[in-house]
C-alpha cells in the first residue's frame, strides 16, 4: 500500500493526510449511487408534487429510472459488503494478528483489540460530547479537542450501517414482489415500503443537511470541502476539528514551535 | 354533468347527423342561451354543434332522448332517462337499441341503489347515475398518429374503411362506433378522477362508512407510476372489475364474485401482464393502508417509530449546527466568569 506522508507542505501552507485513494474512491461510489438513487427514487416518493415529473423525465421516466435505481441499488450493496469485508481484513491484519503471533489472544485482548478501532465508539467521545455541549451552551469556552474521528464523524460513518440495512433489503423485496409472496406474506411487502421510503427521508435529509453542513457548509469549508477529492484536510479545519489529533502529528513529525492555538 | 347532458339533444351537422327534426336549433345554437334555476343552479342551454357530431350520439334525435318536448317553445325538460330504447336497431339482435343492460349490471353492482332483497340503501342520493361517470369529455374521440394525439377521429383511419365502403356516411359512423369502444380513451389518470368525484369526498365516506381509498390508492406504487406517466400500472377498475366482466359489475369486497373478495385477489393481482408470477400470499399485501391503528396496527406503529427517528435525529442535529453557528459569534463568552475574563485578557495581548 501507498505510505502517505502525514503533513505535506505546498505554497508554505501544511496539509494534514486523512484519506487514502482507495478509501476516497469507494467514498466516491458510495455518494454517486447515492445521489442517484434519491434522484430516481424521491419524484416517485412525491409524484403528486410539480417538480417530480420533469425530474424523473431526466432521469429516464418510468421505463428507464427504476432501472437506474435498481443498478446504483445493487452497487450500493456491494459496496457495502466489500466495505465491510474491507475493516474486517485491516482489523485482523493490523490488531488480530500481532496477537495470535505474540500468543495474547483471549477474549479479552480481543474485545480491547476492537474497541482499539480508529471508528469504534469509545469513552472519550462520550466526555467529547458533553464537553462540546458545554461549549455550545456557554458554560465553558474551551473547546473538546477532538482525535482523528470525533463523535459526529462516528456517527456519520455508522449512519450508513443503520440505513443500508434497512434500505437495501426492503428495497430487494420490492425489486423481486412477485417472486417474494411464495415464501412470506404479503404484508411484509408493506413493511418493505415504509422501511424503505421512510428511512430513504432520513438518509437524505441527514446527509443533504447535516452530513453536508458538517464538510461543506461550514464557515471555514464554505461553499465546499476538499478532503473527499484530496485526501488532505487544510490546517484551519484541522484545528477546529482535530486539535488533539493535529498536536500529536505536529509533534510527531517535528513541527512543535509551530503549533498555533485552539482559537 | 350538465353541459353533457344538454349536449346529447343537440344538433347535428348536415348529413352526418340526424336530421334537426324540431329545429332545436333555432334557439340552442345561442352560446348565453341559460338560466338560473331557483336553486341557484346555472345551467347552459347551448350545444356546440361540432362536439356533438363527434359524439356517440351524433345520430341520435333530440326527442330520442329529451321525450317530454314535444312542442316548441317548450316547458322545462326533465331528465334524460338512458336505459330507453332508442331508434336504431342493434345488429346482432336486430332489436332496438339501448343502454337497458348497462343500467341492470349498474344496479346489481355496489354502486346499485338497492340491496339484493330489493329495499333501498340508505342516502340513494350519493349513488351513482350513468352521467356521474360518463362525463362526455371521457368520450372525446382520441387517434393516434406516428406518436401524436390527436383529438378526433382519425382521418388516416377512415381512408382505409373507405376504399372499399364508398357510399354515405357508412364508415365514418361504424368507424367511430367501433374505435371509441376499442381505445382506451380514458387515461388512468381520469379514470382516478372519475372514481375520486365521490371517493374523495369525506361526507359522502363517513356516511358509507368508507377509508378514503383515493388517498391510499395514492400512497401505492401503481398511483406513483401513472403520475409520473406511466400507463402500464392498474387504476381503480383494472382491480375492481372482474378480468373479461361487464365494467359497470364493481361489486362489494363481500360479494364472493368480486375481484377484491379475498379469495379472488391473487387472481386478480396475476392477471396478465401484471403480477403473473406472484405467489398467492401477494393477496396478503394491503393496497388502502389508512394508518389507522385499529386497521393497520404494523404500518401505524411503523410509521411512528420512523417519523419518530426522523424527528430526533433531524432536530438534534439542527440544533448543534444552528447552536454551533450561534457560538462563533461569541468564542469568548462563558458563564464561567473566570474563563470570560481570562479570554478577554488573552484576545487584548493578541491585539
Amino acid at each position: 500500500m501507498r505510505k502517505y506522508e502525514k503533513i505535506v507542505i505546498r505554497g508554505a501552507k501544511k496539509y494534514f493526510f486523512r484519506f487514502s485513494s482507495h478509501q476516497r474512491i469507494q467514498h466516491a461510489i458510495l455518494f454517486s449511487c447515492v445521489i442517484l438513487l434519491a434522484l430516481t427514487g424521491f419524484p416517485l416518493r412525491h409524484a403528486d408534487e410539480a417538480w417530480a415529473k420533469p425530474l424523473y423525465d431526466i432521469m429516464g421516466g418510468t421505463t428507464v429510472a427504476p432501472t437506474i435505481h435498481r443498478f446504483a441499488g445493487t452497487v450500493l450493496l456491494i459496496l457495502f459488503v466489500y466495505h465491510t469485508i474491507y475493516w474486517i481484513t485491516l482489523f485482523y491484519k493490523n490488531r488480530v494478528l500481532p496477537l495470535i503471533l505474540e500468543d495474547r489472544l483471549d477474549p479479552w485482548t480481543f474485545v480491547k483489540a476492537v474497541f482499539s478501532m480508529e471508528m469504534m465508539p469509545n469513552l472519550k467521545d462520550l466526555r467529547d460530547f458533553i464537553h462540546q455541549w458545554k461549549y455550545l451552551l456557554y458554560f465553558t469556552n474551551t473547546q473538546p479537542q477532538y482525535d482523528r474521528m470525533s463523535w459526529k464523524e462516528k456517527f456519520d460513518y455508522f449512519a450508513p450501517y443503520w440505513g443500508v440495512p434497512i434500505l437495501g433489503p426492503a428495497g430487494a423485496l420490492l425489486w423481486w414482489r412477485d417472486e417474494v409472496t411464495h415464501i412470506l406474506p404479503g404484508i411484509v411487502l408493506n413493511a418493505a415500503y415504509i422501511m424503505h421510503t421512510d428511512e430513504a427521508l432520513l438518509a437524505v435529509l441527514f446527509l443533504f443537511f447535516v452530513h453536508w453542513y458538517n464538510v461543506h457548509y461550514a464557515p471555514e469549508k464554505f461553499p465546499a470541502g476538499t478532503v473527499w477529492m484530496t485526501g488532505y484536510l487544510t490546517e484551519d479545519e484541522m484545528i477546529h476539528e482535530h486539535y488533539g489529533e493535529y498536536l500529536q502529528v505536529m509533534k510527531e513529525e517535528g513541527y512543535e514551535a509551530e503549533i498555533k492555538p485552539q482559537h | 354533468m350538465l353541459l353533457p347532458g344538454l349536449l346529447l339533444c343537440g344538433i347535428p351537422k348536415d348529413t352526418i347527423a340526424a336530421e334537426d327534426e324540431l329545429n332545436c336549433l333555432l334557439c340552442h345554437k345561442h352560446r348565453g342561451l341559460s338560466r338560473v334555476e331557483k336553486d341557484g343552479d346555472f345551467r347552459l342551454f347551448y350545444i356546440n354543434e361540432e362536439l356533438f357530431a363527434d359524439s356517440p350520439h351524433s345520430r341520435n334525435e333530440c326527442k330520442d332522448c329529451h321525450s317530454d318536448i314535444d312542442r316548441i317553445p317548450h316547458d322545462p325538460s326533465k331528465g334524460v332517462d338512458c336505459t330507453r330504447e332508442c331508434h336504431m336497431l342493434e345488429p346482432s339482435g336486430k332489436q332496438k337499441f339501448s343502454h337497458k343492460f348497462m343500467a341492470e349490471e349498474l344496479a346489481k353492482s355496489v354502486h346499485g341503489r338497492l340491496k339484493p332483497d330489493g329495499t333501498p340503501k340508505p342516502n340513494q342520493e350519493d349513488y351513482p347515475g350513468c352521467k356521474d361517470c360518463h362525463d362526455e369529455p371521457l368520450f372525446r374521440p382520441l387517434s393516434f398518429y406516428k406518436g401524436e394525439e390527436i383529438a378526433g377521429v382519425s382521418q388516416r383511419g377512415i381512408t382505409r374503411c373507405k376504399s372499399c365502403h364508398k357510399t354515405g356516411d357508412f364508415a365514418e359512423s361504424f368507424y367511430k362506433h367501433v374505435t371509441s369502444r376499442l381505445h382506451k380513451t380514458r387515461s388512468p389518470k381520469e379514470m382516478i378522477r372519475v372514481c375520486a368525484k365521490c371517493h374523495e369526498d369525506r361526507e359522502l365516506n363517513k356516511r358509507h362508512e368508507l377509508d378514503d381509498t383515493i388517498h391510499s390508492y395514492k400512497e401505492t406504487f401503481h398511483y406513483k407510476l401513472i403520475a409520473l406517466g406511466s400507463e402500464t400500472t392498474p387504476d381503480c377498475i383494472d382491480c375492481h372489475v372482474v378480468v373479461g366482466e361487464n365494467p359497470h359489475l364493481i361489486e362489494s369486497k363481500e360479494t364472493k364474485t368480486s375481484s377484491v373478495f379475498k379469495k379472488n385477489v391473487p387472481t386478480t393481482c396475476r392477471a396478465s401482464e401484471c403480477h403473473e408470477k406472484a405467489g398467492a400470499n401477494l393477496a396478503g399485501f394491503q393496497t388502502h393502508v389508512t394508518y389507522s391503528r385499529e386497521k393497520y396496527p404494523l404500518q401505524f406503529y411503523m410509521l411512528i417509530f420512523f417519523k419518530s427517528l426522523l424527528a430526533v435525529v433531524m432536530y438534534f442535529f439542527l440544533t448543534y449546527v444552528f447552536l454551533e453557528l450561534m457560538r462563533r459569534l461569541f468564542p469568548d463568552f462563558s458563564f464561567n466568569r473566570q474563563e470570560w475574563a481570562m479570554a478577554k485578557a488573552r484576545r487584548k495581548i493578541h491585539i
